[in-house]
């Protein structure tokens, strides 16, 4: 009998194509209602406006295999889906943000609630997979937003993405069209336009 | 464009631009204004091999996915574009046979381009030589090139011979009427092609048929109405054929008794306003005085309207909730020409009502709802939008909307999936017509023309010539188009005037019966209701606008070929005298406006030594009325700012944060954050244009009715903007202005 197949669900974005529209930003609260202050995906540009040196990009967190936020956290709070997607449990978490001082790309956000900024629940992008609760359920909607993932759908911010920038999906298929992206460059226009 | 070919529109489409092999972005910032058009353009880069060549005085997001930027000074687009198409000249790149066969006074373009050698343009424009000849070397040996423009052109004195001049260079190349190729302007925002097609502009009534008697004859056949009662409802004949105020010139119709002359002996004295920005023109303080003194105000808005805080009238101004995009049906066209059906999605919340109704409940009031409705033809019962839809494809001949009618409309939209998004071409039970039926689309049977005047499809397959538009001679000379340039399947094979009565017979070399000819006596293409000139002329593969040449040269306008003119507050004063702008112009849009008296009223520079450049963010649109009602918009971009170059923000002694005061030219002021930014030039602030709500340091928010408020509020760019308006069109300049800044 063979094995079941699990994807790896990975996040990839081009700076070639990226064009800091902020369209997976907003696609991504308006979908999680997430509040405002809560940036689960940014767009960096650096080298604003230096000629020939200015570039793009759309960062969220990027569902580590040997996850830094996971071995850090004195709680353990976080998961690791079969298919790669880290999340984690905020009844478990107590809001001390070590995993912010782990994780590479800045990913963890902290809620800002009343006058004095108190660090409330860490949040952050959960591929649109929800979290613990039950799948699709009022109270996972309102911890983790939305379960795209269980209903067989695009991630939020990639599936808006102006330029097809951003992509994301298992692994070897985010591979596959990096790898044709690149057999096809400068051979006509071989694809149709969405989802190149 | 019209005015160079027949149409004023997009002449390719989006998903084309992907056959490009070279692009020119000039005046346009598509990264941060058409989003999803970048798409097809990085497509281009990549998998076509396209380069991408930005022309524009600030290094944008769109210049920076570019191969070749060329920075220059803003309003010298025309002393670029003649320092490229004489680099052509000279180098023989340009296309002989396409000028020969299709184009009109080209000799004139190619006299004209001799001042501006490389040296001179680069004085003139600030932009290197080396990039100038590195730019025109990469477009004119590309096959083949399209050319994007926006507001970036349009909004100066001289816009209207931008972008004569730009859709020049196409012809000079020979890139018209080919896929990849053509002159592709980007509409600024959704559904603009499709209000523009309506006329929802002073000067013409719908469909581009002008203002003239036998255009008002004809659509009182339309609307069923009768000519005569249509006429009474005006003051005079001679109003109603004289162009209206235009957007951007109205307010001195309000505010300079002296207009009144041209408006009937009246100033203006009220103002319904149906869902317009308009505080994103010029002179805002000027609007302000003008909703101040009016009669009577009226919005008709999904969201309060911006300039409903600006003034401060306390009586006699009406706000009426209109129902937002997703509460209506009917169609939007994009900016490629076609059409696509809208499904309402929620019935209307609260007190928001549809357009429509609205307009329907003024007609009843005022009387003439049964006459208001008639052209639909089914007295009360009819079905909203979609007879409306059907009228429209009826009317609208001189576009070709005859094939648009609601139910293939519908049917494309249903069906998106089945067309190829780069060629727009659809399988299955759409197979052979193209998405959205892009005009002119001239039968129930035509597919839709994708690219307009492109010779190698045949007329019932989307081809056609350039439009016998300005007659067929020209002291002497033919304006058809030569032997062997028309579209194939053409049974006349050179050029031929528009379809008329008296031709069809003897172009189309098909006889009318007795009973026929009685249905198109006195018709023409435009006016034909019985559809036999339209059919007859495509049955023989003619074009029912005819066959004619491009032309370069425009009798009748102030410049008769494109002259580049130094804006009216120009940084360079040294240039002024030997590029001067025009003379002042008596009724212009029923106004007088100033040309060289306001240029040289002062030496401007030496007291306003900034340059604007001017723009969006790509978080908002227009005056972002809607858009900053968003909190997640509102967060992104939530203040109005100004970009310095470090340079002389240090010269001012303004730290990156601080507050400073902008002082325009006019009487306007505003009080806005100094954002330090590389993107322009040492010389020039960028200031974007959607912000609104702060009125010269003072907050409107008060102002706005209980929890209408948007999230994010700021100073209105157009109070600094400098006076100024297109020489034809009455465009505003909001792209050349001078202004002074000092820290607040």
């Amino acid at each position: 009998m063979s094995k079941p197949e699990y994807a790896r669900m990975k996040f990839y974005c081009d700076e070639d194509l990226c064009i800091d529209c902020n369209g997976c930003v907003v696609a991504c609260k308006e979908a999680h209602e997430v509040p405002v202050g809560i940036n689960r995906r940014k767009v960096v540009t650096i080298n604003e406006g230096i000629v020939g040196k200015e570039i793009s990009l759309s960062m969220a967190c990027m569902h580590c295999t040997d996850a830094p936020c996971q071995q850090v956290c004195p709680v353990d709070c976080f998961y690791i889906r079969v298919d790669g997607i880290v999340l984690h449990d905020k009844d478990k978490c107590i809001g001390c943000g070590y995993c912010l001082f782990a994780c590479p790309f800045g990913a963890p956000q902290f809620p800002q609630d009343g006058a004095f900024g108190i660090k409330g629940k860490m949040d952050k992008c959960t591929m649109c997979a929800g979290g613990p609760e039950e799948t699709n359920s009022p109270a996972e909607f309102n911890k983790y937003g939305q379960n795209r993932i269980a209903e067989g759908k695009v991630p939020m911010c990639a599936s808006m993405c102006s330029t097809k920038a951003l992509l994301v999906g298992d692994s070897t298929e985010v591979a596959a069209i990096k790898t044709y992206r690149s057999v096809a460059h400068g051979k006509g226009i071989s694809t149709q336009s969405y989802g190149w | 464009m019209a005015n160079t070919w027949g149409y004023g529109a997009m002449t390719n489409h989006l998903g084309d631009m992907q056959n490009s092999k070279a692009i020119i972005i000039f005046g346009a910032n598509p990264a941060s204004n058409h989003p999803i058009a970048m798409q097809h353009i990085l497509k281009a880069k990549e998998q076509n091999g396209a380069k991408i060549i930005v022309i524009d005085p600030r290094y944008t997001k769109t210049a920076a996915k570019s191969d070749i930027y060329c920075r220059i000074r803003t309003g010298t687009d025309i002393a670029f574009l003649y320092g490229m198409i004489r680099l052509i000249r000279d180098n023989n790149w340009y296309d002989k046979s396409f000028i020969n066969d299709r184009v009109y006074g080209m000799e004139e373009i190619f006299k004209e381009c001799e001042e501006y050698t490389p040296e001179h343009v680069e004085d003139i424009t600030g932009c290197p030589k080396e990039l100038l000849i590195q730019a025109a070397t990469a477009f004119a040996t590309a096959e083949p090139g399209c050319l994007i423009w926006n507001q970036g052109w349009t909004q100066h004195t001289v816009g209207s011979s931008n972008t004569r001049l730009g859709s020049i260079l196409q012809l000079v190349l020979g890139n018209m009427g080919k896929p990849g190729g053509g002159t592709n302007i980007l509409r600024g925002h959704d559904n603009v092609q499709g209000s523009t097609d309506m006329g929802c502009l002073s000067d013409t009534l719908p469909g581009y048929y002008g203002l003239a008697e036998g255009s008002w004859k004809y659509f009182a056949s339309q609307w069923k109405v009768d000519y005569e009662w249509l006429k009474g409802r005006f003051k005079s004949k001679e109003m109603m054929e004289a162009k209206g105020f235009s957007l951007s010139l109205w307010m001195n119709g309000v505010l300079d008794e002296a207009n009144a002359k041209n408006n009937a002996g009246t100033p203006l004295k009220a103002l319904v306003c149906i869902g317009n920005g308009i505080s994103t023109i010029t002179q805002t303080h000027k609007v302000k005085e003008a909703l101040d003194k009016l009669d009577l105000v009226v919005f008709i808005d999904p969201y309060v309207n911006d300039a409903a805080v600006i003034t401060t009238r306390d009586n006699n101004l009406y706000l009426l909730p209109a129902a937002s995009q997703v509460e209506c049906s009917g169609t939007v066209v994009n900016t490629g020409r076609s059409a696509q059906w809208r499904s309402k999605v929620i019935e209307p919340l609260y007190e928001a009502r549809p357009d429509e109704e609205i307009l329907f409940d003024f007609a009843k009031r005022m009387g003439f709802y049964d006459e208001f409705t008639a052209g639909m033809g089914k007295g009360k019962d009819f079905t909203w939008p979609e007879d409306a839809t059907d009228e429209i494809a009826r009317s609208l001949k001189t576009v070709g909307f005859q094939g648009r009618t609601a139910a293939r409309v519908k049917k494309h939209t249903e069906n998106w999936h089945l067309f190829d998004t780069t060629s727009l071409k659809g399988r299955g039970p759409v197979s052979k017509e193209y998405y959205g039926l892009p005009w002119p689309c001239w039968t129930q049977e035509h597919p839709g023309s994708p690219v307009l005047y492109n010779i190698n499809l045949p007329v019932s397959q989307g081809g056609m010539g350039f439009r016998t538009r300005f007659g067929t001679e020209r002291n002497g000379v033919s304006l058809l188009a030569a032997d062997g340039a028309a579209p194939v399947g053409s049974r006349i094979k050179g050029g031929y005037d528009e379809i008329t009565s008296q031709n069809i017979e003897n172009l189309s070399g098909i006889k009318l019966t007795d009973e026929e000819k009685k249905l198109v006596e006195g018709k023409n293409w435009k006016t034909d209701d019985s559809g036999i000139l339209v059919r007859n002329a495509l049955k023989a593969g003619l074009a029912p606008y005819g066959n004619a040449r491009a032309r370069t040269i425009v009798w009748g306008f102030r410049d008769e070929i494109p002259k580049h003119r130094e804006p009216l507050h120009s940084f360079r004063q040294d240039l002024v005298k030997r590029y001067p702008a025009v003379a002042d112009i008596e009724n212009h849009y029923r106004t007088t406006v100033r040309y060289a008296s306001e240029q040289n009223a002062q030496n401007w520079v030496a007291d306003y030594p900034i340059n604007i450049v001017s723009g969006r963010v790509v978080e908002h649109m227009g005056t972002g009325t809607e858009t900053r009602a968003s909190k997640y918009l509102a967060e992104l971009s939530g203040e109005m700012y100004g970009e310095l170059h470090p340079e002389l923000a240090a010269k001012l002694g303004i730290r990156d944060g601080e507050m400073m005061w902008v002082y325009g030219t006019g009487e306007g002021k505003i009080k806005i954050k100094c954002k330090y930014s590389y993107r322009v030039d040492e010389n020039s602030v960028f200031l974007p244009q959607n912000f609104s709500g702060v009125w010269s340091g003072e907050s409107l928010e008060s102002r706005y009715p209980a929890g209408t408020a948007p999230h994010s509020f700021g100073e209105n760019s157009n109070q600094v903007t400098s006076y100024g308006y297109d020489q034809q069109t009455s465009c505003p300049e909001t792209k050349c202005s001078l202004v002074r800044i000092e820290r607040a």
